[in-house]
């Protein structure tokens, strides 16, 4: 019963992921023969990117770029492997905790089930879900690979398709495991996020060329590299993963066996003194209530900036000529440390972004908890508590960009990497613009659609970084490339920040939260 | 002449081909305790969204204190506090955190930016009537006990107003004694109370008037006398001797003999029924109005 209810919402997403994942697998191994017909193309590509640290740094290395195989788990794995990860460790959370925060799984323990034997089935489901990703991946760069200029076999794709279903197996084993530890879903999800950001970092570092290769094998994500699918296979590496994965399932099953239903192993507090200074309003609530998230994003934008800074100068360092060239399709231009950090703001990017659409799904989701009523029945008006929410997530963001630029100038100082301060935390300003467009957006979906919130800025914010992601190699469109937020933006500090181009991503922005909030201002308060 | 504490004036809410609440007149002076009755679903809640201007309507206005609801909420607002049948409230903020906050909101929208302060040697008063823990994060309440975060909440603020909709679920009978209590000193203050519910006790023992909605529609409001007026009087005698037959004596109706005993009930003039009683051997008369949980059932069927 669990584990046929767990199975059919894990099968579901994991089939969209799977999906995602073949058809980005297969396009983007299409389009690199579309895009370099010629051994001289693909060996001036191999030449850029092949020794190039700071793609290596974010992409994980670059061995066999003169082959389609190569080149697609170069450009694609990596953001997979991301993606896979973030899945697994949501969709665990999501269906262990979450739904135990609910309340529901006290009425499914109500029934013949012991809380073990009910992790065990949840288990079982998810399981299935992993299943339903790998599948689908697999096929679908199967039937990619049918292509005749492209020829993956289809017992390699299936491999690849492993590699990808592996990092999103251990992160969801990281996310059942901190289900248990954690008393809410938020929180377990923090965790496991963290996790994720951690051995994020370690790969980077073991990948950054800075002679620290063996720390790979420190990093869970490092294990899903160093099975090196289409280019050369080496199944050995899935011995770690199997292993933390068992250790990560079985602790997760003893421990839900020792704990009350609805309680953490980390205790929770249940009483404190007050702390009141914030409570004197809705925009005083708002900062109180996502304080924690953004402290976590700030944390993950600090180090993330820190670490680009610190590798951009020897990055930097291996870049000449044609590798210029094929940085510049991405958007960078300049030289060694430039570029290196062009590419490196991109990734920021998208963190400060997710910082933005993480403040407008939480402004939904006070609607849809019912917890805004108990502000809109006093008198606040629509428009202070929205605005209140919005003031904060500018200031949130606006934040975000300078402190990114800030940490970023901050590491590359410390290699004595000879970028000013200013150009950096022009730089840094440079990402706010994207975000305040998805924040707009969001808004906008919030006014219009309130339920689709959150599918709307996270559609839209996928969609941008793929579009970049894939087209910034070549054979997109412009009008598709046109789509992405992220193309939009100025790889700065690499080329001087676009102001027009910011000023109009603002405008959109604003316009979508002032459209959003007539229509928020109008409409009948929605719960979920 | 002071404004009502509520008036609509064919206040409708459609969804679709759905009619939640069909054109509903009511007005409620100030200073009335107004029951509000109705089964589940038949648009108590959406009334009381209606008149908070959570939702909109489809047709017909309602006012508070003659403010438009929907188009000057918060001015409407100032004057009302609200409790929610369902207290859905931040899970890591504490119980005194959550008052703090919910009285500062309250508070700010005094007239011209000025603030009112809630009276917080009262609010001390109902946290200790209603035995609330305030040092409690949320999330480790009882349903009971946010129940009564939203009481205190309301009650604090002594607004004009007070429109309660279910105040009572998950709250045990002490604390059920404690809420009957605020809601007389509430009343004896002068402050108007609107009460959803389906606790007929609770209605019976509080208001001065009772509405009563069903699909939608508003199809009883008065006060408990003029219903009980309207309604039909259960009579029950026992006879020594032999039993007349009621069944033909006008107003009379709902026969039932069980042995000595025999139960009807009278609609209109009693005279003619205590006619036939007079001229038979009657050893025990009863009469008695009925309850408001008679009048309710036999409002939507289930009884007489």
């Amino acid at each position: 019963m669990i584990s046929r209810l767990t199975a059919r919402r894990a099968v579901r997403s994991g089939a969209i992921f799977g999906y995602i994942f073949g058809a980005a697998t297969a396009s983007s191994a299409i389009s690199y023969t579309r895009f370099y017909k010629t051994a001289a193309q693909r060996d001036a590509l191999a030449a850029a990117y092949g020794s190039n640290q700071a793609t290596s740094a974010l992409f994980g290395p670059a061995p066999e770029l003169q082959t389609v195989a190569g080149f697609t788990v170069f450009k694609i794995s990596m953001t997979l492997i991301l993606l896979g990860a973030v899945w697994g460790l949501l969709t665990s959370t999501r269906l262990l905790r979450g739904e135990e925060d609910s309340g529901r799984w006290e009425l499914l323990l109500a029934g013949p089930v012991t809380r073990r034997g009910a992790v065990v089935q949840a288990l079982r489901g998810l399981g299935a879900g992993v299943v339903a990703l790998w599948a689908l991946t697999g096929l679908i760069t199967a039937v990619g690979g049918l292509d005749a200029s492209v020829r993956i076999a289809v017992w390699p794709a299936l491999y690849f398709a492993l590699a990808m279903a592996a990092s999103a197996v251990m992160f969801l084993a990281v996310g059942a495991l901190t289900s248990q530890l954690a008393g809410t879903r938020r929180q377990a999800a923090t965790y496991a996020a963290w996790i994720l950001g951690v051995s994020y970092a370690v790969r980077l570092i073991a990948d950054a060329g800075l002679g620290l290769h063996g720390l790979i094998w420190a990093s869970p994500l490092g294990w899903v590299e160093e099975l090196r699918p289409l280019t050369a296979p080496a199944p050995l590496a899935l011995v770690p993963i199997a292993a933390l994965t068992a250790v990560l399932l079985t602790a997760t099953v003893y421990l839900a066996g020792t704990r009350d239903v609805g309680a953490g192993i980390v205790p929770d507090r249940a009483s404190r003194r007050p702390q009141l200074r914030l409570l004197r309003g809705p925009t005083g609530l708002a900062v109180r209530l996502v304080r924690p998230a953004v402290t976590s994003w700030w944390v993950a934008i600090a180090v993330s900036g820190l670490l680009f800074g610190l590798i951009a100068r020897s990055a930097g360092g291996t870049i000449s000529g044609s590798s210029v060239q094929v940085l510049a399709r991405l958007g960078s231009r300049g030289n060694g440390t430039d570029a290196v950090l062009g590419v490196c703001f991109l990734t920021l990017a998208v963190l400060v972004a997710c910082t933005a659409a993480g403040q407008i799904t939480a402004a939904r989701s006070e609607e849809s908890a019912g917890r805004l009523e108990a502000l809109l029945t006093r008198p606040v008006s629509r428009w202070r508590w929205l605005g209140g929410r919005l003031l904060v997530t500018v200031v949130v963001v606006l934040a975000s960009g300078v402190m990114a630029g800030v940490f970023a100038w901050a590491g590359a100082a410390s290699q004595h990497a000879g970028v000013s301060f200013g150009s950096l935390a022009e730089a840094g300003v440079n990402l706010v613009p994207p975000a305040v467009t998805i924040a707009g957006v969001g808004v906008l979906a919030f006014g219009v659609w309130p339920r689709g919130t959150s599918i709307v800025l996270y559609a839209l914010l996928g969609w941008s970084l793929l579009v970049v992601v894939i087209g910034g190699v070549g054979g997109v469109g412009h009008w598709v490339l046109d789509t992405s937020v992220f193309h939009q933006m100025a790889s700065a500090p690499a080329a001087p920040p676009r102001w027009e181009a910011d000023g109009v991503m603002t405008a959109i922005g604003v316009a979508g939260a002032l459209i959003g909030g007539i229509a928020f201002r109008r409409r009948d308060l929605q719960g979920e | 002449m002071a404004a009502l504490a509520i008036r609509t004036e064919g206040l409708t809410k459609r969804y679709g081909d759905v009619t939640a609440l069909d054109h509903l007149d009511l007005e409620v002076a100030p200073g009335e305790v107004v029951g509000y009755l109705g089964p589940n679903g038949a648009g108590k809640t959406t009334t009381i969204r209606l008149l908070l201007g959570l939702i909109s309507a489809t047709e017909g206005r309602g006012e508070i204190f003659g403010l438009d609801c929907q188009r000057q909420p918060v001015e409407a607002h100032r004057r009302l506090a609200f409790v929610a049948g369902e207290a859905n409230l931040w899970p890591s903020l504490t119980g005194a955190e959550t008052l703090r906050l919910l009285g500062r909101a309250w508070g700010s929208g005094g007239s011209g930016g000025s603030r009112v302060r809630v009276d917080e040697a009262y609010r001390d008063e109902l946290v200790a009537r209603f035995d609330l823990d305030p040092a409690k994060k949320v999330r480790a309440y009882s349903k009971g006990n946010r129940q009564k975060v939203l009481l205190i909440a309301a009650l604090m603020t002594r607004a004009d107003l007070l429109v309660l909709d279910e105040p009572t679920s998950g709250l045990d009978p002490l604390m059920e004694q404690a809420f009957r209590g605020s809601v007389r000193e509430a009343r004896d203050r002068g402050q108007t109370v609107f009460l959803s519910s389906h606790i007929l006790s609770e209605v019976e023992a509080l208001c001065d008037r009772v509405g009563i909605l069903r699909q939608g529609k508003l199809v009883e409001l008065g006060t408990l006398a003029e219903m009980r007026h309207l309604s039909a009087l259960t009579v029950e005698a026992t006879f020594a001797g032999a039993i007349p037959d009621l069944s033909g004596v006008p107003g009379v109706s709902s026969v039932q003999a069980d042995g000595r005993v025999v139960r009807c009930q009278v609609r209109g003039p009693i005279a003619p029924l205590l006619k036939v009683l007079a001229g038979a051997d009657v050893t025990e008369l009863l009469s008695r109005e009925p309850s408001l949980e008679e009048l309710f059932l036999a409002q939507y069927g289930g009884g007489a």
